[in-house]
Parts: structure tokens; sequence; C-alpha cells
């Protein structure tokens, strides 16, 4: 019943969303991962909770922070000192896997490059995942989720129909390339434990979101025609599409695959004359005709809550879901009922609700064990546990400022 | 040097976008992947775009796309010869892919509790859009259904205007590198222990948690915008029309002085108003105007161009074309030039990351049930068996 994780000891060097998502996922599936920042070099997202600078510890209670890095320990080490280099190499001679999202150029410059940790641990998986990966021309570009979307193709193909094309709602690439680690980590641990040697996963962010979008390339290269943003049409079927709900901003999606799924919404409707009708008695003959039969399913569904309609279209067997907002995902029966978000207590930020790992592995489930680190709160761990470390040494390391028990403040404002 | 995933042996029970996301990605990586479809294949066979527009269940871009390196095997799960050949397969499996209703999946003969006591390393894939169990778990969904319940529709759009989904099949593809994630870390305790499981994996439940900030600002500062936003999420964060296309820019406070030399105007780096990132949030309104009338005049690839050289992050939209002209796709070489016998050749994505230049392979999409026959001998099926079952050659 061990965690599919157990025992693999990751050193996270990533910083905002993309990286430590991908590690806390690492994290809910068993792996120690130990999170290093440098004294001036912390993850932004501890100054970006709204937090005011006033309170004690600001930078341990910023909510999006601790969303992205629980089930991780911290450290801090200043990679830029070449005490805090053989430092992080050290602790690479004990651990099993890195992560590092910085630009391409980074990781070389610092000295530690794939080669450079290879020399101290030649069965390391060095997993990098910058935004256009370690080669080419447009390596060293700087780029963030938003533009992540722009590379990969998808916003030329999205957006309503007949209009510019539409950015996504957040920074989508992030957490898609996140999302991809845990298989990454997987496949790099599975050929170190077959060939006993290390590997070098280049996850460019462009390119994994680029696999999101793969039948455009081909239909692009076959045909060569680009497709206009569609809305929420479907090439082939109707209805299919967004229908106003009761209330403020209240929408709910209904789609249709094929007859039967329409005749059910013509009963929910009470009106079965519809499913008759010439213009909507066909698949072909309701795509032809969609805005008049999107006029008469709006109509209904104006009448209802998104969620009522939803459960009276379902009943009837019929591809029907509300737009949920944030609020509504938090409450969300189904989700509660999968227990998709717990309490979790940290000691400086207090209580809330949390999501829970995303995946149900049935016989060795994810846990939400340990709350986000507190700045440099495992320094104690790292230096002495893990590294036998003297007291001397650590003095000198504090000293020197290759570590530090608080964040300098200024270095982010 | 062995492909990474050489030796798995996985089952793809899966129809249109998502489970087959997650079987192209074993196969690229060397697992070998036999896709089972029902009689007549995978829906996204009918589904196009076609080659010249013309329908052909073996030139549709979306099935030749989410199917590369597959083997096809035609097989009727509805009856019981096909149920019997079915078991054979799954029980030297290591890996069953499945994107079915739960109901739907129990009656198709995929269920977990059998499934075990035939073949206990076995890990059951099932991606679904609730999940396993829960109040919704029967509902009928899809990629608009799901994209809406997953909290990511309400977010995407014009704040004047109905939500609208992203291109293409985005609820499902996140489905599918979800479920390549899961099943990846389920096979990982598998060769351990000699034990398989059941992976569960909800749509809705990983799309929810990721809408950015959203989550945590709502459950633990109070804090809901409540609106869409477009375009245009701020002055230096969104989608602005230039000359000959869009740019987009995403500029987090350390850009600012290499944005503003970017874009020819570094005497916004004397302006008051736009002194640190909260006097520019004051300020949206102006510099977003200036912004605006920046992009408008420049060209896409001389903005880009800009971008890079100054380190600002700024980048345009790039369609399908510019993908293929692309000199850092080109240079990675990420496109992959694939002959299938009936599409001809075409350019496909190739791995989502790169682990050295043997490690993903570029096969093509399989014609309908061309492995019928060989992958049901294999299996040690009678010539009288394989006849048997729906939809094999006599």
């Amino acid at each position: 019943m061990t965690a599919p994780l157990a025992g693999i000891r990751v050193v996270d060097l990533t910083m905002v969303w993309a990286g430590p998502f991908g590690t806390r996922l690492l994290g809910d599936y068993g792996a120690e991962v130990i999170k290093v920042e440098g004294p001036g070099q912390w993850d932004l997202l501890r100054g970006l909770g709204g937090i005011p600078r006033t309170v004690d510890r600001w930078y341990n209670r910023a909510a999006y922070f601790n969303h992205n890095n629980r089930n991780k320990y911290s450290a801090a080490i200043d990679l830029r000192q070449e005490a805090g280099r053989d430092l992080l190499l050290q602790l690479l001679a004990k651990s099993d896997v890195l992560v590092e999202n910085y630009r391409a150029n980074v990781m070389d410059n610092l000295g530690l490059s794939f080669e450079e940790v290879r020399a101290v641990n030649p069965r390391i998986v060095y997993v990098s995942m910058p935004g256009h990966g370690k080669t080419g021309p447009e390596a060293h570009y700087v780029t963030y989720g938003t533009n992540v979307e722009q590379l990969a193709g998808l916003v030329s193909v999205s957006g309503y129909e007949g209009g510019e094309p539409l950015k996504t709602g957040f920074s989508y690439g992030d957490p898609t390339a996140g999302l991809a680690v845990p298989a990454a980590v997987a496949l790099g641990l599975r050929q170190r434990n077959r060939t006993g040697e290390g590997v070098h996963i280049d996850l460019a962010q462009r390119e994994n979101l680029t696999g999101f979008v793969g039948e455009y390339l081909v239909d692009y290269s076959m045909n060569r025609e680009l497709r206009a943003p569609a809305g929420n049409t479907h090439p082939h079927n109707a209805p299919h599409g967004v229908y106003p709900s009761g209330g403020e901003d209240r929408w709910l999606t209904i789609a249709c695959e094929n007859d039967e799924q329409f005749a059910g919404l013509c009963r929910a409707m009470q009106q079965e004359e519809l499913a008759a009708d010439e213009r909507f008695a066909t698949m072909a003959a309701r795509k032809a005709n969609e805005r008049d039969l999107d006029t008469i399913i709006g109509e209904w569904t104006a009448r209802w809550g998104h969620y009522e309609a939803m459960h009276i279209l379902q009943r009837h067997g019929v591809p029907a879901g509300a737009v949920l907002t944030i609020p509504e995902v938090m409450s969300d029966p189904q989700l509660r009922t999968r227990g998709a978000w717990s309490e979790q207590v940290h000691p400086d930020a207090g209580t809330w609700e949390v999501e829970t790992p995303p995946w149900n592995l049935t016989r060795t489930p994810g846990h939400a064990r340990i709350p986000a680190p507190g700045f440099a709160e495992h320094n104690g761990y790292v230096f002495r546990d893990l590294l036998g470390l003297d007291e001397e040494t650590i003095a000198r390391l504090y000293a020197d400022g290759v570590t530090a028990d608080e964040p300098n403040v200024q270095s982010h404002t | 040097m062995p492909l990474p995933l050489e030796g798995i042996r996985v089952l793809e029970v899966g129809t249109f976008v998502s489970a087959p996301y997650c079987g192209r990605l074993f196969a690229g990586y060397g697992a070998e992947v036999i896709k089972v479809e029902p009689p007549g294949g995978d829906i996204a066979r009918a589904h196009g775009p076609f080659k010249d527009a013309v329908p052909d269940p073996e030139t549709s871009a979306l099935f030749l796309y989410l199917n590369t390196s597959k083997r096809s095997v035609e097989l009727d799960l509805g009856s019981q010869a096909g149920r019997d050949a079915f078991l054979r397969l799954a029980a030297d499996a290591d890996v069953i892919i499945e994107n079915y209703r739960p109901s739907d999946a129990r009656a198709l003969g995929l269920d977990y509790e059998r499934l075990r006591a035939l073949n206990p390393r076995l890990v059951l894939v099932s991606i679904t859009a609730y999940g396993q169990e829960g109040p919704y778990a029967e509902y009928r969904s899809n990629n608009l259904i799901a994209f809406a319940m997953g909290g990511q529709m309400f977010l995407t759009g014009d704040p004047d205007k109905p939500p609208v989904k992203n291109g293409g099949y985005q609820a499902d593809y996140q489905g599918g590198l979800n479920a390549f994630s899961a099943a990846n870390l389920a096979l990982l305790a598998a060769e351990r222990d000699g034990e398989g499981q059941h992976v569960d994996i909800s749509v809705q439940h990983c799309m929810a948690p990721i809408l950015e900030a959203g989550v945590p600002f709502y459950s633990y500062n109070g804090l809901w915008l409540g609106q869409r936003r477009g375009n245009l999420m701020s002055s230096f964060m969104g989608v602005y029309p230039c000359l000959d296309g869009q740019v987009g820019v995403h500029v987090m406070a350390r850009n600012w002085p290499p944005f503003a030399e970017a874009t020819g105007h570094p005497e916004w780096l004397e302006d008051e108003r736009f002194a640190t990132a909260e006097s520019r949030r004051e300020h949206d309104d102006v510099l977003m105007a200036e912004v605006i009338a920046w992009a408008a005049g420049v060209t896409k690839k001389e903005a880009y161009a800009l971008g890079g050289e100054f380190r600002a992050p700024i980048t345009f939209i790039h369609t399908m074309e510019d993908l293929l002209e692309s000199p850092q796709l080109e240079a990675r070489g990420f496109l992959r030039r694939i002959e299938h016998p009936v599409a001809g050749e075409a350019a496909y994505p190739g791995p989502p990351w790169w682990m050295g230049p043997d490690a993903w392979r570029d096969g093509p999409a399989p014609l309908l049930g061309a492995d019928t026959e060989a992958v049901l001998s294999e299996a040690g099926l009678s010539r009288a068996e394989i006849a048997a079952v729906a939809g094999a050659p006599a």
C-alpha cells in the first residue's frame, strides 16, 4: 500500500505556478519534495497573497503559494554563491529528481547544468520545464502562462464564432505543464531503474500545450486552410451551446449528440412537437437551423436555475451542465461527494479549504499530508539530518548569507 | 536505448479524445497500444476535419492525430464472442484505458473486480466526467459540458457576452494528460509490488482546482472577481491587435523596464503614474491605451523579435501556419512528418517532453481493424474463434 513515489526525494527549484503545481503532485503521491528558495530569490507568489506586509510572517500566509506548495519541505539556499551551489550539489547527490523551470540558460549559468549535476549523481532524473525548451533560437525568450497558449496555437482557434482569437480565462499553459510532471518523472525513474543512468527531460511548455490542439495542426498540414474560432458550436452537432439561466450571468450548456438525446430535450421542455418539426428532425437540419433552435431552447432555460435545468435535462438523458462559478465549484455536490476539497491547518495562515489530490489511485491514494512550508522551515532537517553538517558549518552558512531563516523582503516589491 | 515505456502493453477501449490522447502518449513513448474499436470504428473517424473535406474514416485529422503508433482491433464488446476475446487480451495487459460512463463501462465488461481476478497487476484507468461515484456519476457529458462543470468556462470570454469554450477539446485533453500522469504513477507502484489498481479520473476534479488563484483567493481571502475579462485582463496582461495579427503581453513587475524598452517607450519608466506595480494598476486605463496604440503599429513578428531582444514577455498569436514555419519548433525537431497509407503525409506534434533522440516514435494511426487478426492470433485465439468475433475478417 505504499505510495507510488514513496522513497523518492525531489529537489524543487521551481517558482510560481507550473513547476510548483507539478512538484506538489509528486508530493501528493508520496515523494519527499524539498523546495529550495534563495534568501533573496524566493517564490514571488509568497508576495501575492494580499496580506499586508505589516502582518507577522506575511510571506507564509499567501493562499495561492500555500495551495501550490503543500506536501513540501522548505530550505533556503543562495545558489548564486559558490557555497550555496556546493550545498545544493550535496543535496542532489542524495536525491532522485531535480525539477527546475528557469529560463533556458539560468541553470547553466549557475553551474548546475545536467552534466554538472550528473557528475555528483549519475542517477539523477533532471527535469527542466522552460517555456520554449532548453534549445533553439527562441530558448532565451521570456514567457509566462498566457504567452504559452499563444505560442501553442490554442489562442488562434479559440474565441466567439466570427470573432477575434481569444485568450483562455487564465494562464492555461501553467497547469497543463504542471500536470505533465508526474508522468515525465515516472518515465524518467523507470528509465533510470532499468539502465542505472540518469536522464535529462526537457519539457517545453509550448510544445506540451501544442499537443492539445494537434488535430488542427494535422488538418492545416493536409488542407492548408486555417480554421476560424467557432465559439461554442460543434462542426456537426446541434444544439451545442450555452443558454441563459435564471439569475445574473448564469448559464447552462447543452450538447446533444444524437436524435434520441434531442427527443429527450424536447420532452423535458414539454415541446415534443419540435422533434418532428422538419427544421429540427435530423442532426443536419438542426445544424442548419441552429439559431432558431437556440432561441427556442434559451426561452425555456431562462425559466430555471442552471442546476435545476441540468437535473431536469439529465433525467431525460440529455447532456447538460451548469456553467459553474468559483463559489459554485467549491460547493458543488459532486465535488463535495468526491472529497475534492478538504480543510487544511497551517501554523501561520490558519484553517481553510484546499483541493485534495486530483486522481483517485484507489490502492495507493494521494494525501494532503502537510501544509505548505514556511520559508526555510526545514533548514535544520536538510542541513543537519540529510547532509550531516556540523553546527559550526551551519552557523557559517547563516553568517555568509548562504542561508537564512527569513526572506530578504526587499527583493520582490 | 529502449523506449521509456517499452515492454508495457496497453489496451485502449476509448473513444473520441480523452482516452485516445492518453493512449497516444503511451504509444509514442514506446508502449504497445492496442486500440479496441467498436464495429465501424472510433467516432473520431467520422468526425473530421477530413483531408480535402471528403469524409473517409481513414482521413479524419482528429483520429489521425490521436491514434499515432497504435494497433487497431475491431471488436464488438456488445457480443459474447467480442467480450471473451477482450478478456483474453486483458489477461496479458499492463494497462487498460477507458472513458465510458461507469454503467456503460460495466456493460462492456470493464468491471474492475472481474478484471482484477483475471489479472491482479492490471492498472485500469477510467476517465469520466465526474468520477466513478457520486450524485452525477451517471450524468451524460462531453467536452462542452465538462468545460462548464469544471469551472473553466465561466472565466472564459468577454464580460458583456456569454461564456465561451476554448478551441478544440480542452476538457478532454486535460482528462487525457491527467490520466497519463496518474496511470504512470500506478504503473510504478505495480512494477514494485506486482499489484495493479483502479485509477479513477474525474475530469471535473482535475479542472476545478486549477483556476489560477481563483480557488485560494475565494476560499482563503474571501475574494471573487465574478467576471470574465476577455482579451484585456489588464494593461500588462492580454492580447492586442497588431498590424497583421495579434500580440500577447504578460508583464510581471520585474519585466516592466524591459517591456518599456522593447516597446520603444523608455519615458514610461520616468512617468510617476507607472512607477510601481500598484500605480500601474491605478492607471490601468491610461497604460492600456498606450499598449494598444503600440501594438497597432507593429507586425507580429517584429513584436516577438523585440520581446526576445529585450527579454520582455511579448509573443504573438501563432496560427497553425506559424507553427509549421516556426524556427524554434524547426530547430528542436518538434514537428514530425508522418506518412499515412490513405491520408498521405502530414505534420504532427512530437513528444510533449524530450527525453533523448530515441525516446519517442512516430508511427501512423492504424487503419480500422488492421491488426485484428494478428493481435487475436498472438493472444492465442484459434482461427475459428477469430472468425466468430464480429467485425473481424472471416
